[in-house]
């Protein structure tokens, strides 16, 4: 791993615990449902930087934490929050950011909007999702379709994430070309 | 440094951190095999005791629950409506008695000595040409640079509200995007200009 | 911050020679990034202990002074640092060039300040505990003792500015490489940076917009489109500089061309 990878991969890392620190918005299209934006962060992760650094800062991020660094939103850190029913989430990230990543990278033909708002979904959405709702069904003692249910909540957040991260992706490759590094 | 630890020097600091880790390790392999309420309420008056022995500032950090609160709430009144009430008390307790133990060392442990007990197991890395000291640096430039990338985002935001009188909005992600980027560069150049993360001593 | 031992322990054949004399020489140096030439046809040698480089924004001064350590490569000519040709003592470089940049904040690595000297000890080799002794040692030989566990985001921009010269002071290069240092710093936390500098045993290589920083200097470069515009002692070479300026605002110039 080059100086450079290494400094971008810790970048996003503490940019994911920026993003915690920033009071959750409440959306009234979600419902009410206080979305915060580290979810965003997991997918700028892999539209920006790409599946294994992507991959790779999420990791560290949640290395951090479980060390003891309170950067999950409201604070909360330490190993504690692995024993939540929430951990298949919290598995699901890198997965999700390597997923993103990864589609960004197939459909490096296409526009940088759409292309990056289906990485942001496939990703960000799809993936994490697939960990998250089986991780609550096991430590919650659910059935998959009620914890499906319990999480269906947080979608319309989510969706509104996942144009924030296209529209982002593209402004970052018209002010900063090259700093998309998924596509370079 | 920025960390949950809560100063202090009782028999819960002094333990190395690697024992307390697989502890609780071990602990939660075992609570998930249990689904006895009379097990789980000796668990949680246990775990209670292990904050008490810290005195009341270790009781105070019982306060860490909150976060679980909305879950249990929650988690309860799912399984009440599915009248599987039995169930959800089980894993409500479990819940709570596994967060509390995992807190408990997160607390009594320095960030330092948590990561140097879990870095031998980067060891590894080695073999793939990557130097093992690597997540160390990595978790040293997030410490660092954490607090400064949100320096960085309320000037930005203070800039936004000084030309629209609005106070934040999600546009302002993109120039954070963009300055963090071009800062990451400077930073890894730095870092190569002092010998880059695997060090210099290779070298005779 | 604990490292796990280091794992590479093959020896290489040394191939600097940190006392060279000069200890840079540029053969009709060219470096292109990209489609831009940034710099060319550079031909000189250095070898005075206090070298001033100066030019307009663009003129090629920062892509100048990251040839000295090995951040960039030249693509054209011969370029050698130390007695060896430069692509050979990359390597090595880092050890006897210290860098300093513009902005602190984008130069210290570690949340605290002795950590962030203690870094370079173990670059070089020394393990945690030592290097972390020893960094206590040398932040009260430079009367930094009372803030060594001070997080450097507390520190004032001066004081920052400080710990990244300590920081790399600390490694003993043989030269040491400034590009812009004192453009964060108030009057009063400039001079004494500049005080620090000079009083240095290291050979200096700095770039700076306030000329008088360069008044007791031995030599000053001039860059301009990435070339070399005038060498020569700093007297004559800043007053060059400064009839050009004068003489380009008299031709009234337009905002584009800033």
């Amino acid at each position: 791993m080059t100086d450079r990878s290494l400094v971008h991969i810790a970048f996003y890392a503490a940019l994911m615990a920026a993003l915690g620190f920033m009071p959750p918005v409440v959306m009234p299209l979600a419902g009410g449902v206080p979305i915060t934006a580290q979810t965003l962060g997991v997918m700028l992760a892999g539209v920006m930087l790409g599946p294994v650094r992507g991959a790779l800062a999420i990791l560290l991020f949640l290395f951090l934490v479980a060390l003891g660094a309170p950067f999950l939103a409201g604070g909360r850190g330490g190993l504690g929050v692995f024993q939540t029913p929430s951990v298949g989430f919290l598995i699901g990230w890198p997965v999700g950011a390597f997923v993103a990543g990864w589609v960004m990278r197939l459909t490096g033909g296409m526009a940088i909007l759409p292309a990056s708002a289906l990485a942001a979904f496939v990703g960000g959405i799809l993936a994490v999702y697939a960990f998250g709702i089986p991780g609550i069904s096991i430590m919650a003692g659910l059935p998959l379709v009620k914890a499906a249910y319990a999480s269906v909540v947080y979608i319309p957040g989510d969706l509104i994430k996942v144009a924030i991260t296209a529209l982002i992706a593209q402004t970052v490759a018209r002010g900063l070309p090259g700093a998309l590094l998924s596509r370079s | 440094m920025i960390s949950m630890y809560l100063q202090g020097d009782s028999w819960a600091h002094r333990l190395p951190a690697g024992l307390k880790l697989l502890a609780v390790a071990l602990g939660s392999l075992i609570l998930f095999h249990v689904s006895s309420v009379w097990i789980f309420t000796g668990c949680l008056v246990a775990v209670v005791a292990l904050y008490a022995t810290l005195g009341r500032e270790g009781l105070a950090q019982l306060r860490l629950l909150r976060g679980i609160v909305f879950f249990v709430v929650a988690l309860l009144a799912i399984h009440w409506l599915s009248g599987s009430l039995d169930e959800g008390v089980v894993v409500a307790m479990r819940l709570v008695v596994m967060v509390l133990a995992a807190n408990f060392v997160t607390i009594t442990t320095r960030l330092d000595d948590m990561l140097d007990a879990v870095l031998p197991l980067f060891a590894p890395l080695k073999l793939f040409g990557v130097s093992p000291r690597t997540p160390a640096l990595g978790v040293t430039l997030v410490l660092r640079f954490a607090p400064h990338l949100m320096l960085v985002f309320s000037r930005l935001r203070e800039a936004w509200q000084a030309r629209t009188a609005r106070r934040s909005s999600w546009r302002l992600l993109a120039p954070f995007a963009i300055q963090s980027l071009r800062m990451s560069d400077n930073v890894a150049e730095a870092l190569k200009a002092r010998g880059g993360s695997a060090g210099l001593s290779s070298s005779p | 911050m604990a490292f796990w031992p280091k794992i590479r322990t093959g020896s290489r054949e040394r191939v600097c020679n940190p006392d060279a004399v000069p200890y840079a020489v540029f053969e009709n140096v060219g470096l292109t990034i990209g489609a831009r030439k940034v710099l060319h046809g550079l031909t000189l040698s250095l070898s005075e202990d206090r070298v001033g480089v100066i030019g307009l924004n663009g003129s090629g001064k920062s892509t100048f002074v990251r040839l000295l350590n090995g951040l960039r490569s030249p693509t054209d000519g011969k370029l050698t640092l130390f007695g060896a040709p430069s692509a050979e003592a990359e390597k090595e470089l880092p050890r006897h060039v210290g860098f300093v940049f513009q902005n602190p904040d984008h130069q210290a690595i570690f949340p605290t300040v002795e950590e962030e000297i203690a870094f370079g000890l173990t670059q070089l080799g020394a393990d945690k505990t030592a290097s972390r002794e020893q960094a206590r040692r040398f932040l009260s030989d430079h009367g930094f003792g009372a803030l060594a566990s001070s997080p450097f985001a507390e520190l004032s921009e001066g004081q920052k500015q400080y710990v990244c010269i300590l920081a790399v002071l600390v490694m003993q290069p043989r030269l040491l490489v400034l590009d812009e240092p004192m453009t964060s710093l108030d009057g009063l936390s400039g001079r004494k940076i500049r005080e620090k500098l000079m009083s240095l045993p290291q050979k200096i290589v700095m770039i700076s917009h306030d000329l008088s920083h360069f008044e007791d200097f031995d030599r000053v470069l001039w860059l301009e489109d990435g070339r070399l515009r005038m060498d020569g002692p700093a007297a004559e070479v800043l007053a060059a500089y400064e009839a050009d300026i004068d003489r380009r605002l008299g031709a009234g110039m337009e905002v584009a061309a800033l």
